[in-house]
């Protein structure tokens, strides 16, 4: 009986304890997580990488990229941006000078207000400027360099593959918008420069402002007017699905030639559903690497100064048959 | 220090360590906590104070502008200072995660300070397109700190997620905590109370039992305490005088036997006292007539009946004289040849006596009466009931210390059980007729007067002849036999 009643206690007294142990080691525990403080951060580069349209699969690698060079090199590199607001946009580049960082890599927009800004205002700090993917030229943004695809090239190869599958006769219709970015233009003059040499190829160049329905109004007018047309051209990729909407809605899609670029919101999309014929691929990863490296080694006086054309990243051309 | 108090010192001090533990980790774990609340509290609120100075500074800035007075630009320079000090405490805030907005938004309060001085410096140099451009960018500045203090803000919330939830979980668990501590605490001190006070109440109680059973009059259970403590000490001494109790017990019930004994003795006395007094009555009118008697036995020529008669006066005036007195060997030797003198004249022929006494032995004084029972003894067995009639040897020898008086007989012989019934004075019942002193009445006084109880040997194989042989010492041990009163 006594033996009986002192085990009971015994057990009953180890029982507590366990419980009461492991309860206050769960309440005085203090293993959070808490974000040591830094000094060492200080004496790194502090980069930003400012583009205008975030959620593009294009611009997400390039991100990547330059996200993991900037990390090879030790160097703190955030990715601002806006979600295809000019206005935000432009608000960011102000702050990032504003927050007086080590350098700008910065997607190039042919407007005054960027130039503006990157001219007087980022220059006026001593803050170099990189633009990379779409150019803005040197004279009239003072960048450092650029990094990204060749434009011109591009067209060049984009209007080859045209030729190539349309054969040396009909009617392209080159669809633009109207803000005739500097790339755009080197795209387009590119397209042009091979198809001059092709005197049955007609080509009909057309500007659209980039709403939606704007688009699919000026694909309806250019159809009406030029209802043999063989082939389309988006040169600016984000126009090609509005575009190809347009088009579906008037007829089949296979007749026709489209082709466009991948710095499209929907051009991956659009290119492995087979509405479009091919898509310049470009390689945004490495912009992103190549355009921080650059950063650095400007910034570090490595290399100075950058070469004023730019560092080309490779680009090659995407045929339907292979996307899918 | 005493045990007990000690024990209870060691309980209390045991009990306030344990509350001291728990208040001072309690004390410890809140006062962390509240440190970890001031911490995110004063995040929140310096990040909020450069909201509030950067647009304070833009107020006085746009006052200045205005009215240029030393009173608006002393209240400008206030802020400014207000904004650096705003500044210096945000800048501390700095950790991995937010290493880059956190020097963005310190960069940003610099750039809004530069800008602030350049529209001055523009307003000295009443360059107020400039100053005024400067201004505006000034505001806009002070607009992006204001997003980017929102922008830290929810950075802030998000990067401490984690560690507002582990501090609410903990806080949460450390009540639970608290009521196991309690339940534990209070089960163990209930557990040691019991066991420390048994340690003490325990002896006690053993304590009370022995009181208990000491009060009922056992004295010969042992007390035995097993503590550490003054109730030990005082069980030892409780049995130290149950033992002493125990021991005066037994002396008492020793005295108690003692005079138990003197008692019987007295009465023994009065009872040999009464009956001599008994046997006094009228004893002239005995001798009177006895020597009437013998003289007319006389007168008429019968000479020897006149001499047994004297003889028979003699002894019997002996008798009733002596019993209480003591002697001297002499007179009783005189009385026993009287005695025999007397059963001669019965048994004539028959009743031999040799005697053979040593005279120097006979001035040792011996109680009356000692030997003339014991040769009517040897009258009685050995001489009486023969037809050819006994011997008797009477012989009286020097032994040193002792005086030896011997009487042997040829009779049938005494059996062991009887010997030993006459030597343990009990009383024994006579065969035929004596003088009414009897053999053990001998033995006692005997005793009695030399205070010795080796004073009688018999001898007797069972058969034939028995041998007594008194031991009398020639010196008295005690003499008390003397003062009895005399009635003689």
């Amino acid at each position: 009986m006594r033996k009986t009643v002192i085990g009971i206690l015994g057990l009953l007294c180890i029982t507590l304890c366990y419980f009461t142990f492991v309860s206050a080691e769960k309440a005085f525990r203090s293993d959070w997580k808490l974000p040591q403080p830094t000094d060492a951060m200080q004496s790194q580069y502090r980069l930003v990488l400012i583009t205008q349209e975030l959620e593009m699969p294009f611009w997400k690698k390039v991100g990547e990229g330059a996200e993991k060079q900037a990390q090879q090199e030790g160097a703190s590199l955030e990715v601002w941006g806006s979600y295809g607001n000019q206005e935000d946009f432009l608000k960011k580049i102000e702050i990032a000078i504003d927050t007086k960082v080590d350098g700008i890599i910065v997607q190039g927009l042919d407007t005054e207000s960027f130039k503006n800004l990157t001219k007087v205002k980022a220059a006026f700090h001593g803050i170099p400027v990189i633009t990379v993917a779409n150019d803005v030229p040197m004279s009239e943004s003072l960048r450092r360099t650029y990094v990204g695809s060749d434009q011109y090239q591009a067209g060049k190869m984009i209007a080859n593959q045209l030729v190539q599958d349309m054969g040396t006769e009909g009617t392209v219709i080159l669809l633009a918008d109207a803000h005739q970015e500097y790339y755009q233009k080197q795209r387009v003059s590119g397209i042009q420069d091979v198809l001059k040499s092709y005197p049955n190829v007609r080509t009909e160049y057309a500007e659209t402002p980039d709403t939606r329905e704007q688009i699919i109004a000026t694909t309806r007018d250019l159809m009406n007017r030029l209802p043999d047309v063989d082939a389309f051209i988006a040169v600016n990729a984000d126009l090609a699905e509005a575009m190809l909407l347009e088009v579906g809605r008037r007829s089949q899609i296979e007749p026709y030639h489209i082709y466009s670029f991948d710095d499209g919101r929907e051009s991956l999309r659009l290119m492995q559903q087979g509405k479009l014929d091919g898509m310049i691929e470009q390689s945004p990863e490495m912009m992103g690497q190549i355009s921080v490296d650059m950063m650095l080694q400007w910034l570090r006086g490595e290399t100075v100064p950058l070469d004023m054309n730019g560092y080309l990243t490779e680009i090659r051309m995407l045929k339907a048959m292979d996307a899918q | 220090m005493n045990s007990i108090q000690k024990k209870i010192w060691t309980l209390a001090t045991i009990v306030l360590f344990i509350m001291a533990a728990i208040w001072g980790a309690l004390t410890y774990y809140n006062q962390k906590t509240q440190d970890q609340y001031n911490d995110i509290l004063q995040r929140y609120l310096r990040m909020n104070e450069v909201t509030s100075a950067s647009q304070h500074m833009i107020a006085s800035l746009n006052n200045y502008l205005l009215a240029p007075t030393p009173d608006n630009l002393e209240l400008l320079h206030a802020s400014k200072s207000n904004i650096q000090r705003a500044k210096a405490e945000v800048s501390e805030l700095q950790n991995v995660e937010n290493a880059f907005a956190i020097t963005s938004y310190t960069n940003l309060i610099d750039s809004l300070v530069e800008t602030t001085d350049r529209s001055l410096l523009f307003q000295s140099e009443k360059d107020s397109e400039a100053s005024s451009d400067a201004f505006d960018e000034a505001t806009r500045i002070s607009k992006y700190i204001s997003e980017m203090t929102l922008t830290l803000l929810d950075t802030e919330l998000k990067t401490y997620d984690q560690f507002y939830r582990g501090i609410i979980e903990q806080s949460q668990e450390l009540k639970k905590t608290g009521v196991l501590l309690l339940l534990l605490i209070t089960f163990l001190l209930l557990l040691f109370t019991y066991w420390f006070s048994l340690s003490i109440t325990r002896p006690v109680q053993k304590l009370t039992l022995a009181a208990k059973e000491l009060s009922r009059g056992r004295f010969d259970l042992q007390i035995e305490v097993n503590s550490n403590d003054e109730i030990s000490f005082l069980a030892k001494m409780f049995d130290r005088m149950r033992v002493n109790i125990n021991n005066l017990i037994s002396e008492i019930q020793q005295k108690a036997q003692l005079e138990k004994e003197l008692q019987e003795n007295k009465l023994l006395l009065q009872e040999s006292q009464l009956r001599s007094l008994q046997s006094q009555i009228n004893p002239h009118f005995l001798f009177n007539t006895l020597d009437t008697l013998s003289k007319k036995a006389y007168l008429e020529g019968s000479e020897e009946t006149s001499d047994l008669l004297v003889s028979v006066a003699g002894l019997l005036r002996y008798n009733l004289k002596r019993l209480d007195r003591s002697v001297t060997l002499y007179d009783e030797v005189k009385v026993m040849r009287q005695y025999i003198d007397i059963q001669r004249a019965r048994f004539t022929e028959r009743l031999r006596l040799y005697a053979d006494i040593d005279d120097s032995c006979l001035h040792v004084q011996v109680p009356g009466l000692t030997l003339q029972p014991i040769v009517e003894n040897a009258v009685i067995h050995a001489v009486e009931p023969m037809e050819e009639g006994g011997v008797i040897w009477f012989r009286i020898i020097d032994g040193g210390e002792r005086v030896f008086v011997e009487i042997e007989d040829d009779g049938p012989g005494m059996t062991k059980e009887k010997i030993k019934q006459i030597l343990e004075e009990h009383v024994v019942e006579t065969e035929g007729h004596s003088t009414g002193i009897g053999f053990s009445n001998v033995v006692k006084r005997l005793r009695l007067f030399y205070g010795i109880d080796d004073v009688m040997d018999i001898q007797s194989d069972g058969e034939r002849g028995t041998k007594v042989i008194l031991k009398i010492p020639k010196t008295r041990g005690i003499d008390s036999y003397d003062k009895a009163p005399d009635r003689g």
